[in-house]
């Protein structure tokens, strides 16, 4: 360490604690974040190579009223966001109240519990419509087991959806697992020996210490699963692409077709900015829900 | 594995043959394409790619110009090829693009027209014309070689054929399907699910049934748009003709293919084929070595190929090509290009079109496929891909091309899956349509919607 | 803390059979034909092919793009969490302006919602520009930036947790308050620290859209050299399971060794 009064480092230590990271990341962030919003506003054509941009936020608002994919899109994120984000946080919750209290091989519990986010996504989706399949599938074959089936799993606009949500559940719920299982083993332990000397019962101790305690973990995991279920798209694209029809189509999807293949880029930037809209607006709902759900 | 080891081997006897060739004074094919400076090619990831480097490593040898690939997931190829040429200068010497792709690239004015480097460069007059995707006229804004520029050379002009099950075929006394309605027929004899399907098609929505209910629209004389090369987009999806042929894909989408029909992509319909639960599937010609290697296939030796058969007996089939064309980034160096198109040039000889077709890949040559490689057992596809490749025409040649197929390729799978019917899926995809080109300036309208 | 009962085991063991199930699976298939995988044959005859091809075959160059991802998402894990920790104890633990530390973490966060693909354009122009793309620095700096935002909020939700009381007697007991933050709080949020590690590691390991768009055959890293075996014509599930399963090993290792380094530091650190 350098050789400084300590007094300084001391005193300064609220500004360079905070500005590395704040610095690093605005440098990175403010062009594209900017860059995004200019083009939600503008329509772009390239002419000998070169870009043509013109400020025109009619003309890409015009594509909402004419666009038919993007609001079987919106609906199906909602309900896609909603139903897995809420599974996963469940199990998670559960998941990782359940393990802290697991007396041998944790570690080897929690390592076998992170094991679905560490395969690359793309093979997710492949290894997934594998398991999917009709006629081979592993799912089927263990329904024949049964005599039940076989299901059109990703065929049937029924199950489409909620087949791709069973794979977001697996694929994610590591992720709200970590957090909490995290936060669980970061609490101040006298706090619960505490309840339990008092001869609290163990479900009251986490009904009315534990969850009281883990709330803002919790708030911080749903709120960032969240933000990523909106984003979903390596998976769905890959078991579904959006099909059969619009069953699984969803706004990431939505936004790389028009982006990406139609190289749209002004709607494409603007559908962007919508699916930040949704989830800052779902944020917001969801916030004032459990809030009032505390108040009653 | 075994394939590649295969390939190597091939590829390696093969060398020490031309380099005994070289020695003789006959080898007449060959071409000096002099020395320069070292390349780098974006490529994708594919079944022919092991067939491309080994010309590629052929090339090296000859000339001892170096070359470099980038070997690119599929998904990540369009992604890298337009930062590629947006950039101040292009990573890449040669950008392999898929067909689709091409016309936001001429008309963007991010390539370089091929006689720009070279004004005396022409294609062989053996070269497949692979639907003249490659060449671009910006008056017409539309992809011919008449007034237009040569702005690439493809690699591969991919196209659809029918593999049958030649056992079974034999078996049930049936030859090779010339029409749809052979198909049909012998579907009916051969079909058993769960354990045998009679014919497997893609019905996934989106580029798979878009691309692959094309043969049936252009075999019963049926398109998108009226006549888009001389600007006329008036929009004809619902025209009794594509009733017609929909309603004819449906039937043996549904008829012959298992229950999730409308799911059915690339992926599945190979398996279904190699696993033995098809009896015949549509699948282009890139797909050809899944189902004759023994470690990928259960039905190797067992599967022959026919050119796409026709959708109204007497009449042409619709063969629609899916080919990739090599292009030079307009921001690279003279000297780049000029290296870049020296590769080229070497790619289209016969020399190179053998050594290519022999580890794997697909031939633009009509010379090669006619060689003596035709005769045998693993080129036996060859015969059917020149007949149907020497039929086929390109199709979604303009701009709109990526917005037209999604809309078409959602109403279609519906009208499949049963959601809509045929004709209200035809009229509702030609308002769309028409929706798009009027958007983006065009002369359009559209036919009287079809009694739904 | 106490026993499971019968309920709690029962739901663990179901679970993690879940959890574990399509992994192995996986594995499984590893070790297939790539007909067999078609087929969905239990019994099969095993081989080690495609381990071959994804590590040995010229045109995998999967051990290049291990080497690059333990590069990439170790350090970027490692510059993530620094920056990341520090920059979330500021903003919990010192009266920054409700505009200052409001504006940091909303910024955080929206910049968090924006989808990939809209980003990674301007990140390539930049980077082409700077003389950074096709190099690990450019993507390691990229991975920073989208690791941040969930670092900071995971640390600073850590930080709540820890009881105020805890400081307040170190610096009565004559801590700077530097200290008190290494010896006193970081141990304490030791969980929380793994826990965001790990997760900053594993979105870094298997981030495909913006290694793709920066990096070329020398730098690609896991993910675009698993993506290679899904083609437009052919998806190679033999290898890409077996290129899956290598990739889990040494990101198992990094994990655990990690983790190790960061209890060892942080916990002998406050006995002194």
């Amino acid at each position: 360490m350098r050789h400084q009064p300590a007094g300084l480092i001391d005193r300064t230590f609220p500004y360079w604690s905070l500005l590395p990271a704040v610095v690093v990341f605005i440098v990175l962030s403010l062009y594209p974040l900017l860059n995004l919003l200019m083009m939600s506003v503008s329509t772009y054509r390239f002419e000998g190579g070169v870009e043509h941009t013109t400020f025109d936020p009619m003309a890409n608002l015009r594509y909402f009223g004419e666009d038919p994919g993007l609001r079987p899109a919106i609906v199906n994120t909602l309900i896609f966001v909603f139903v897995a984000v809420s599974l996963e946080l469940a199990i998670g919750l559960a998941l990782a109240i359940t393990v802290s209290r697991v007396s041998r091989y944790k570690g080897l519990i929690r390592t076998l519990i992170i094991l679905p986010i560490l395969v690359p996504p793309v093979a997710i989706g492949s290894m997934w419509r594998l398991m999917y399949n009709y006629d081979f599938g592993v799912f089927n074959q263990f329904l024949s087991v049964f005599g039940l089936g076989p299901v059109n799993w990703l065929g049937d606009g029924r199950f489409a959806l909620a087949s791709v949500i069973m794979v977001d559940v697996w694929h994610w719920v590591p992720f709200i697992f970590l957090i909490l299982f995290a936060a669980v083993e970061g609490l101040p332990s006298d706090v619960v020996e505490a309840a339990r000397i008092d001869g609290a019962r163990q479900a009251q101790v986490t009904r009315y210490i534990v969850l009281p305690l883990l709330r803002p973990a919790i708030a911080v995991a749903f709120t960032f699963r969240a933000i990523l279920a909106f984003k979903t798209f390596d998976e769905v694209f890959l078991l579904t692409s959006g099909g059969p029809g619009t069953a699984t189509e969803l706004i990431s999807l939505h936004l790389y077709k028009v982006f990406f293949a139609q190289n749209n880029l002004g709607y494409g930037a603007m559908l962007s900015v919508t699916v930040i809209l949704m989830v800052v607006s779902f944020l917001l709902v969801s916030r004032r829900a459990t809030q009032g759900g505390k108040e009653a | 594995m075994h394939d590649r080891l295969h390939g190597l081997l091939k590829a390696a006897t093969l060398s020490i043959a031309l380099a005994g060739a070289a020695l003789a004074p006959a080898s007449a094919q060959s071409v000096d394409v002099g020395k320069h400076t070292p390349i780098t090619i974006l490529i994708n990831a594919s079944p022919w790619y092991a067939g491309f480097e080994a010309a590629v490593d052929l090339y090296s040898k000859q000339t001892g110009n170096k070359v470099n690939l980038d070997v690119t997931p599929y998904g990540g190829m369009l992604e890298k090829a337009r930062n590629a040429v947006r950039g101040a200068s292009s990573p890449y010497d040669l950008l392999n693009l898929d067909g689709g792709w091409t016309i936001e690239f001429y008309e963007g004015g991010f390539l370089k027209p091929i006689n720009d480097v070279d004004p005396s460069f022409t294609l062989p007059k053996e070269m497949l014309t692979c639907g003249n995707t490659h060449w671009w006229n910006a008056q017409k804004r539309w992809r011919t070689p008449d007034g237009g520029k040569l702005m690439g050379v493809p690699p591969n002009c991919n196209v659809h054929i029918v593999a049958y099950r030649k056992d079974l075929y034999d078996k049930a006394g049936l030859g090779a399907p010339k029409t749809y309605d052979d198909v049909a027929s012998a579907c009916q004899k051969l079909q058993s699910p769960p354990g045998l399907y009679g014919f497997v098609i893609r019905g996934e929505r989106g580029n798979p049934i878009r691309y692959d209910f094309s043969t049936f629209m252009v075999g019963h004389g049926g398109e998108f748009v009226a006549n888009p090369q001389e600007g006329d987009y008036t929009v004809t999806v619902n025209s009794p003709k594509v009733l017609a042929a929909l309603n004819q894909f449906i039937a043996l989408a549904k008829g012959c293919g298992p229950a999730n029909f409308g799911a059915i992509g690339q992926a599945d319909l190979i398996q279904l084929m190699a696993s033995g639960k098809a009896a015949s599937v549509q699948v282009v010609i890139a797909a050809w070595s899944n189902f004759e290697d023994k470690t990928k296939s259960a039905v190797a030796g067992k599967v022959a190929a026919a050119a796409v058969p026709a959708a109204v007996p007497g009449q042409k089939p619709g063969v629609v090509i899916g080919n990739w064309s090599f292009a030079l980034p307009n921001n690279a160096t003279a000297e780049r290009h000029k290296a870049a198109l020296a590769f080229l040039k070497w790619f289209s000889t016969a020399e190179a079109q053998r050594a290519y077709a022999e580890a794997g890949g697909i031939p633009v040559r009509s010379d090669t496929l006619k060689s003596d490689l035709a005769s045998k057992p693993q080129f036996a596809w060859m015969p059917a891909y020149l007949a149907s490749v020497e039929a086929s025409v390109a199709s979604l040649g303009y701009a709109e091309a990526a917005a037209v197929e999604q809309a078409i390729g959602l109403r279609l799978n519906q009208a499949l899956i049963g959601e809509m019917s045929p004709a209200k899926a035809l009229n509702t995809a030609a308002a769309e349509v028409e929706t798009i080109f009027s958007r983006s300036g065009r002369k359009t309208g559209k036919l009287p919607p079809l009694p739904e | 803390m106490g026993r499971l009962s019968l309920f709690q085991r029962i739901f663990l063991a179901g679970t993690l059979a879940m959890v574990v199930g399509p992994f192995l699976w996986i594995l499984m298939n590893s070790f297939k034909y790539q007909i067999d995988i078609y087929q969905g044959t239990w019994i099969f005859e095993p081989t080690l092919t495609s381990y071959m091809d994804v590590l040995f075959s010229r045109r995998s160059q999967f051990t290049n793009n291990l080497w690059n991802s333990v590069v990439v998402a170790s350090i970027s894990t490692i510059v993530a969490l620094t920056l990341g920790t520090l920059c979330a104890y500021s903003l919990h633990r010192f009266r920054w302006s409700k505009w200052v530390s409001g504006g940091i973490l909303a910024w955080l966060l929206l910049f968090h919602m924006i989808p990939v693909i809209t980003l990674v354009g301007p990140w390539y122009l930049i980077f082409r520009h700077l003389g950074l793309y096709d190099t690990l620095t450019g993507l390691v700096l990229t991975h920073v930036t989208i690791n941040l935002p969930m670092t900071i909020w995971l640390m600073m939700a850590f930080f709540a947790e820890v009881p105020k009381e805890m400081e307040e007697a170190a610096q009565v007991d004559g801590c700077t308050r530097v200290q008190a933050f290494t010896l006193v709080v970081l141990p304490v949020v030791v969980p929380g620290l793994i826990a965001a590690g790990v997760l900053s590691f594993v979105f870094s390991w298997n981030e495909f859209a913006i290694a793709l768009n920066l990096t070329s055959r020398a730098t690609a890293t896991v993910p675009v050299g698993v993506a290679k075996f899904a083609q437009d014509f052919e998806i190679q599930h033999s290898q890409m399971a077996a290129a899956s399963i290598v990739a889990t090993i040494p990101a198992i290792l990094i994990m655990f060794f990690g983790q190790r380094f960061v209890v060892r530091g942080l916990t002998l650190g406050s006995v002194k």
